[in-house]
């Protein structure tokens, strides 16, 4: 566990700790299987690829979200937590790809009493191009209430 | 000459609420499986002791796991009455008829979280379709559909709001 980080820790700019994912067609067919999501593409590479003309199996968009979930609930730590999450689908995330999951501070305020931050979100493949692009809100404990 | 928005007839559909679904209990196993597959060790997934003594009291799952302890409506069938994608008739949208005619992909989506979704939970769903837009742009035709779910647990506390856009073309194929 690492500490806790404090609203007042943080500056409009600052950008947050990178989360590096590996896609590969474990994790992907895991996903899906233990999801129950039978869309082809997720799993049947000639159909993926000769019927619906994609490079590969694709990963599910929603895998992107749970990495957003894991970058940012894991920098709110204990006392922290992800309250919003906004994604747009861009590019698909394949397998053999090193994705960089990532944000930057983009406004913070005190509402009711919570700290808010804004983040600016990106999740880049391996060559920096953003595939699944967000933003966020993380609500982080005030030092000084405590 | 009309456009295919109006020849689907969908627009009548905005402010169709879908009907309530509630899913089976959340098992200890459905959770340590999801934050395998998603390659996240947060130790409240699957070790009862560090979750017990974390800020939930217990086991619980990824936060994005929550539509997924509803079940996907209407997908678990046998093969033969899935379409040749695999997928079932749930396009993310309460049903509209025709729906199958176009192929659909996820546009983007927009999350609140409230609560974290625990083992042993029964969660329900709620849908409410509240936009449908139509551009037509070089590549052809696109339509837009925008629904938001809301996810409830047993005690009727709100988890989460999830306001999703699938995006519809015409099928090449």
């Amino acid at each position: 566990m690492t500490d806790q980080i404090h609203f007042e820790d943080i500056t409009v700019g600052q950008e947050i700790p990178t989360l590096a994912k590996s896609v590969n067609t474990v994790n992907i067919t895991m996903y899906v299987a233990t999801v129950w999501l039978m869309d082809r593409i997720h799993f049947d590479y000639p159909f993926a690829v000769e019927r619906r003309g994609l490079p590969h199996i694709v990963a599910p968009g929603n895998m992107a979200c749970d990495y957003y979930v894991q970058l940012l609930t894991d920098w709110a730590g204990e006392r922290g937590a992800l309250r919003k999450l906004k994604v747009q689908f861009r590019s698909f995330m394949l397998p053999g790809m090193t994705l960089t999951c990532g944000g930057r501070v983009t406004g913070t305020r005190v509402e009711d009493g919570k700290g808010l931050v804004d983040l600016e979100l990106w999740i880049k493949n391996d060559e920096g191009a953003t595939c699944v692009p967000g933003s966020g809100v993380v609500e982080l404990p005030l030092r000084q209430a405590a | 000459m009309a456009s295919l928005l109006d020849e689907l007839g969908w627009r009548q559909y905005i402010g169709k609420e879908s009907e309530p679904h509630t899913g089976e209990p959340v098992t200890a196993r459905d959770i340590r499986r999801y934050a395998l597959a998603i390659d996240d060790d947060n130790p409240i997934f699957y070790d009862e002791a560090a979750a017990k003594a974390g800020k939930y009291g217990g086991l619980t799952a990824p936060l994005n796991y929550f539509s997924w302890s509803v079940g996907v409506p209407g997908a678990e069938k046998p093969v033969k009455d899935l379409g040749e994608d695999g997928l079932s008739s749930f396009v993310g949208v309460p049903d509209i008829p025709r729906a199958w005619d176009l192929g659909w992909v996820r546009g983007g989506e927009e999350l609140e979280f409230f609560r974290p979704v625990h083992v042993n939970d029964r969660v329900t769903v709620q849908g409410t379709l509240v936009d449908i837009k139509e551009k037509v742009g070089k590549s052809g035709t696109l339509i837009f559909v925008t629904s938001e779910f809301t996810y409830t647990n047993q005690d009727g506390e709100l988890l989460v709001k999830h306001l999703i856009t699938m995006i519809a073309t015409p099928r090449k194929d």
